[in-house]
Parts: C-alpha cells; sequence; structure tokens
C-alpha cells in the first residue's frame, strides 16, 4: 500500500498577491478509507411506511444529543454522514452513509452502537433478517451487504484518507 | 454472573501455568476410534492410565507437569465428527489458517508457501500441549504420552516445537513478555487491578453472554461438544533478533534516545516491563513502581484514571505503539468502546536459544511459540491482526503504519512515528521483525468435550 500524501489546501486570493483561487488537486497515489453505504430496503406496506415514518420523524425532531439515531452514529466513530430518504412512493427506504474501513470488521461495533435503530428500521422491512439483529450479528451483516446497492466506482471523496477520528482530532475535539 | 465450571474448562483459557517448558506435539489421526480412546483418556481421572487434562481448577499442590489440547478443523474430520457438528464451527475456523493469512498479514516471507512443517500440511490435526517444571519431566511425560496416542495407531507425531523459558522471564528482543492479561469473570484467582472492564465469561468460553450486546456466540453443535470450549490461534513466530538490535543502534541516535528508550517507544513498556506510560524517562523510576502495578494505567483521563497523564497526543507512549495498537485502552477508536471488546489472552514462550549480541548472524532460527486464545478468531485474533496490527486508521495519528514489532513491515513503506513536544520524529525503512513460521487454528474442547468424542462412534 503507497504511503498517503498530504493533500494540498486550496490557496485563497489576497489583495496584495492578487493570486487567483485554484482548486485542490488529489495526488494519484492517496489510498481512500471511506466507503460509501447505499442500502436500499423494501418497506412491508403501507402502514408501515407510515408508522416508520412517524417514528422517524419523531427522532429527528429531537434535539441532536436526545435523538438516538444522532446519538447511536456518533458513539460508533466511523459514520461520517448518514440520510434516511423514503422513495419510490414512499416503498422503499434509503440509507446513505460514507463510513470509514471495513464494515465487515466493524459490524459488532455497529451493532452494539446502531442496532436497536436497525431493530426499528428492519420490523417494517419485507424481507428482513432474523430480528433482533444484536442476536443474529452475521445474518444481518449479509443483509446489509446484500441490500448495498454498488456504485459506479470510485465513490468521490474530497478528503479519501481522513478519518471521523481524524477529521475531529484535527479540529480540536 | 454465570456460573462457571473450573473442572471442564482447560486451564490455560483462564489462567496461566508459569512452567518453564512446553513440548507442542502436532499430531496426525490415523484410527478415529484410538484417536478419540486416547483423548477420552485425558479425563478419565486416572492418573495411572494416562496424564490427565489440565482444567482451570484452582491447584493446592502445584503439579509437576500440565497437559491440554487442541482440535483443528482438519482434526475434527479426521476424528470423523458428523456433517452437522462440522458445519456448526466458525467459518474462519473451518477455512484454517492459510487461507486467512492475508488478511492477518502472513504475507511475503510469513506466507504459508514458507511455512514449516507441519503446518504447510493438512497433517495438523490435534496440538497436544505438555508444559513441564523442567526438562526430566518433559522427557518423562513424553514417553508416556508417545505410548499412549500411538497406540492401536490412534495417533501419529507429524512434528514438535519446543519452547524454554529465557532467564529473567524475557522472551527474544529483550522484553519481559506476559504482563497484561484481561480479568475475566468466572476465572480463578484475584483480578489485576488495570483501569479495564472485567471481560465477561463468554468473550472466551462459548455459552456464555459475550463483550458484545445481547449476544451470545453460536456455540458448536451438539452442546455437549461446544460449550466450555474456546479457539486457540497457535502460531510459530521466528523473531529477528539481529536486525530488531541493528535497527534500535542504528536509529536511536537518528531520533535522540537511547537503543533502550527507542525499544520502550516501539513496544509501550520498557524492556524490563515498566510501562512507558508510568514512566516516561526512565526504566528505573524513584520510588519504583510495584510490579503488580505494570498493568495498571490509562492513555486518557476518565473516570477510572482521573489523575492520569492526558497522553492522546502520544507524547509517553506512541500511538502506534505495540502495546497501545492491540489494546488501545481508554482512547478513542473506531468503533466507539471497540477498544474494550478485543482482549485476548496470550500464552507464549520462547524458543531456541537465547540471541548472543557478540554473534549476531548464528543463523539459529529463535522466536516464540504464542498461543493466542478467545472466543472467536475472527473478533479477537484476526480483528487485532487485521485492523490494529497491520492497518491504522483506526486511531487519529498512526494512518498508513503498522505495529513496527509484529506488523508486516515492508521497508518501502515502514513507518514508524514518536510523538513529541518539540515536533514528531519518524522511523522509515525497516523490515518486518516477526516472520510467522506455521499457523494452525484450533478448538480447545472442555473435559466434556473429550468424553463426549470418546463416548461416540466416528462418523463413517
Amino acid at each position: 500500500m503507497t504511503e498517503p500524501s498530504t493533500p494540498s489546501t486550496p490557496s485563497t486570493p489576497s489583495p496584495d498577491t492578487q493570486t487567483s483561487a485554484t482548486p485542490a488537486t488529489q495526488p494519484a497515489t492517496q489510498t481512500r478509507v471511506q466507503n460509501p453505504l447505499t442500502l436500499i430496503m423494501t418497506l412491508k406496506s403501507p402502514e408501515d411506511f407510515e408508522q416508520l415514518n412517524a417514528q422517524l420523524r419523531h427522532f429527528q425532531g429531537l434535539p441532536p444529543e436526545q435523538n438516538p439515531l444522532n446519538q447511536a452514529l456518533t458513539a460508533t466513530g466511523i459514520v461520517h454522514f448518514a440520510r434516511f430518504v423514503f422513495l419510490e412512493n414512499n416503498t422503499k427506504l434509503g440509507v446513505f452513509t460514507a463510513y470509514d474501513g471495513s464494515l465487515a470488521a466493524y459490524v459488532n461495533a455497529f451493532v452494539d452502537k446502531v442496532g436497536k435503530v436497525f431493530d426499528l428500521l428492519l420490523s417494517h422491512m419485507a424481507d428482513a433478517p432474523p430480528l433482533p439483529v444484536e442476536q443474529h450479528r452475521q445474518e444481518f451483516l449479509a443483509y446489509i451487504q446484500s441490500h448495498d446497492v454498488p456504485v459506479v466506482e470510485p465513490f468521490y471523496s474530497a478528503y479519501p484518507t481522513l478519518t471521523v477520528l481524524d477529521i475531529l482530532s484535527n479540529s480540536g475535539n | 454472573m454465570a456460573e462457571v465450571d473450573l473442572a471442564d474448562i482447560q486451564g490455560f483459557i483462564l489462567r496461566g501455568y508459569t512452567m518453564p517448558a512446553v513440548r507442542h506435539f502436532f499430531l496426525r489421526v490415523g484410527d478415529a476410534a484410538a484417536a478419540r480412546r486416547f483423548l477420552g483418556g485425558l479425563v478419565s481421572g486416572d492418573e495411572a492410565a494416562s496424564p490427565q487434562l489440565t482444567t482451570a481448577q484452582v491447584w493446592t499442590v502445584k503439579p509437576d507437569y500440565c497437559l491440554n489440547v487442541a482440535l483443528t478443523f482438519d482434526g475434527l474430520k479426521a476424528l470423523g465428527l458428523p456433517a452437522a457438528t462440522l458445519s456448526s464451527f466458525p467459518a474462519e475456523f473451518q477455512a484454517g489458517s492459510a487461507s486467512r493469512a492475508e488478511s492477518v498479514g502472513d504475507t511475503g516471507s510469513s506466507a504459508p508457501a514458507f511455512w514449516e512443517p507441519p503446518f504447510n500440511s493438512t497433517d495438523v490435526h490435534v496440538i497436544l500441549s505438555l508444559y513441564a517444571a523442567g526438562r526430566e519431566v518433559l522427557e518423562a511425560r513424553t514417553a508416556v504420552l508417545k505410548a499412549l496416542f500411538e497406540r492401536g495407531g490412534g495417533m501419529t507425531e507429524a512434528g514438535r516445537r519446543d519452547g524454554y523459558e529465557l532467564p529473567d522471564g524475557k522472551v527474544h528482543f529483550g522484553y519481559q513478555d506476559g504482563i497484561s492479561q484481561p480479568n475475566i469473570e468466572g476465572a480463578p484467582g484475584r483480578k489485576v487491578t488495570d483501569m479495564q472492564p472485567v471481560s465477561p465469561t463468554g468473550a472466551f468460553l462459548l455459552g456464555y453472554p459475550s463483550q458484545f450486546v445481547e449476544f451470545t456466540y453460536p456455540v458448536p453443535q451438539p452442546l455437549e461438544f461446544g460449550r466450555n470450549g474456546s479457539f486457540v490461534a497457535f502460531r510459530v513466530l521466528q523473531q529477528d533478533c539481529a536486525g530488531f538490535e541493528r535497527f534500535l543502534t542504528e536509529n536511536a541516535p537518528k531520533v535522540g534516545m537511547s537503543p533502550e528508550k527507542l525499544a520502550a517507544k516501539l513496544c509501550g513498556r520498557w524492556r524490563n516491563g515498566v510501562p512507558i506510560e508510568l514512566s516516561p524517562d526512565t526504566d528505573s523510576p524513584q520510588p519504583p513502581i510495584p510490579r503488580e502495578e505494570y498493568n495498571d494505567f490509562d492513555y486518557v483521563v476518565s473516570p477510572v484514571n482521573p489523575n492520569g497523564f492526558d497522553d492522546r497526543k502520544g507524547y509517553r507512549c506512541p500511538i502506534g505503539s505495540h502495546l497501545r495498537r492491540n489494546n488501545p485502552r481508554g482512547e478513542m477508536v473506531a468503533g466507539g468502546d471497540d477498544g474494550r471488546k478485543h482482549r485476548i489472552i496470550r500464552r507464549g514462550i520462547a524458543y531456541g536459544p537465547p540471541f548472543d549480541p557478540d554473534h549476531p548472524d548464528d543463523g539459529v532460527e529463535r522466536g516464540l511459540l504464542g498461543l493466542f486464545i478467545g472466543v472467536s478468531l475472527l473478533d479477537q485474533f484476526e480483528f487485532l491482526m487485521s485492523q490494529w496490527v497491520n492497518e491504522g486508521i483506526f486511531t487519529p495519528g498512526i494512518g498508513g503504519t503498522k505495529d513496527p514489532i509484529l506488523g508486516a513491515n515492508d521497508p518501502a513503506t515502514s513507518k514508524f512515528t514518536i510523538p513529541d513536544p518539540a515536533g514528531a520524529k519518524t522511523i522509515t525503512g525497516f523490515s518486518r521483525f516477526v516472520i510467522t513460521r506455521g499457523s494452525a487454528y484450533g478448538f480447545l474442547p472442555s473435559a466434556t468435550a473429550l468424553r463426549f468424542l470418546a463416548s461416540a462412534p466416528p462418523t463413517p
């Protein structure tokens, strides 16, 4: 594995030097640590949509420190972003994230922190794996992997070598 | 708290023996029924008929030998376990260590293609581990065991490896080893104070709740065969002592410290065992740190470490050091409190004669015979090797680096960073110092399991 080099930063124009802003360039040799998750799950019924929609909106309406979705994702330390999107006339739920490293290696940590959230989501899904996911971890991993829609590679990242922990550490958290 | 039947559990899962000699026999099953009889004899209770398996029961008098046994997946097949039992074992155990080599860093010179006999074959069915108080006992018990396991064509010896404690309890590379072990719920003996949570029984034994939320690892079937068992990664790890000492003498002046301090920075302990986190400048702090406190530290300030030094930057113990990588303790790592969920039991002993710095390139193989024990090879041994030893993204500051002592380091890419308030120092261009010469994944059956084996005929 080649040694990742420090990404260059864009220069900002200043009145004295009159340089123009240039976009950052990505050295070709960087190894990307982040991976995409494009999870598409099919709801069991319109009633399941109504229930799940209400539950998710309730959580998302809470202050972040009381929102169990937020708290769970933060606790993993590996999820950069996550969004929940109802698709195709509310018949499907998409969960789109970017996360660090290997999903398989971190499935246990993920289940420990976010398992209860997935127990809720999957209880409304048509082809859910055995629940609760805490007790059926390898089946949960298999479900995620089979419902993760492949991207047209490469997945773009503006900072491919930075993990969540790197970014938080760099910003003094 | 789950009741743990110490008499049913192989001793070295829950406690060390501190015996100075060990002989690991690698046995090939011939006649499955005869092999099963031998294994059953280990738990018959009749010492006159056969040396007995050492369990986790507390000793009133320390015995002069200890005996334990591991079964590989090839061994389970050769012993004629039925298909339903075989398929109930975890996938990585079924696959075997050779096919998992890439993910754990057994690449290059450590690849299975270069493993020594019998690890380069499918003949390792049973690993019989004989610990002894001395060489006389070792030879006497060997003779008895050999006659027994060969009886009726049960098993033949495909190989053996001997280990002997080096002077001062050190291992090659000159470090004290075996200081840090997890405290385990239900294990005998006093708990050591180490600022770390006690591991649940099910992190080390099948059939109990594990270290993960509401999760018990699936128990291999039938229950009487799998319960109270565990798993071991048996490793023959050659150590390049000459290369390691050369690395220290060449690089110490470049990073402005003594070779002993560099050795401490690489490991996380001074070679005499004192943790660098508690004594950053000397291996002989005054007042001295009591030996029983050598594991009583953390890298971050927390409720269990309120008065500790805040070493998040790694100024005392480098974040990429061997100790800190393999057990991040309270440090923030990918997965959250995942740092506490990949503990492992290490039982190791040196093999080969002591390294003589005056004859560094004597061409003699020396290293460590290591047993790495846990309820899950995937989540413990393999996780440590693939995510923390040979990968550096799990915590900030060590991206692109591997464990300097244990990692699959390639001179073209290797890097070790020593954080320092005056500016970090980096060392590059070093090779791997530990080379895998053999590896086998074993199941550690309970006493009940061995009786079960002996009581049932092999499946044809």
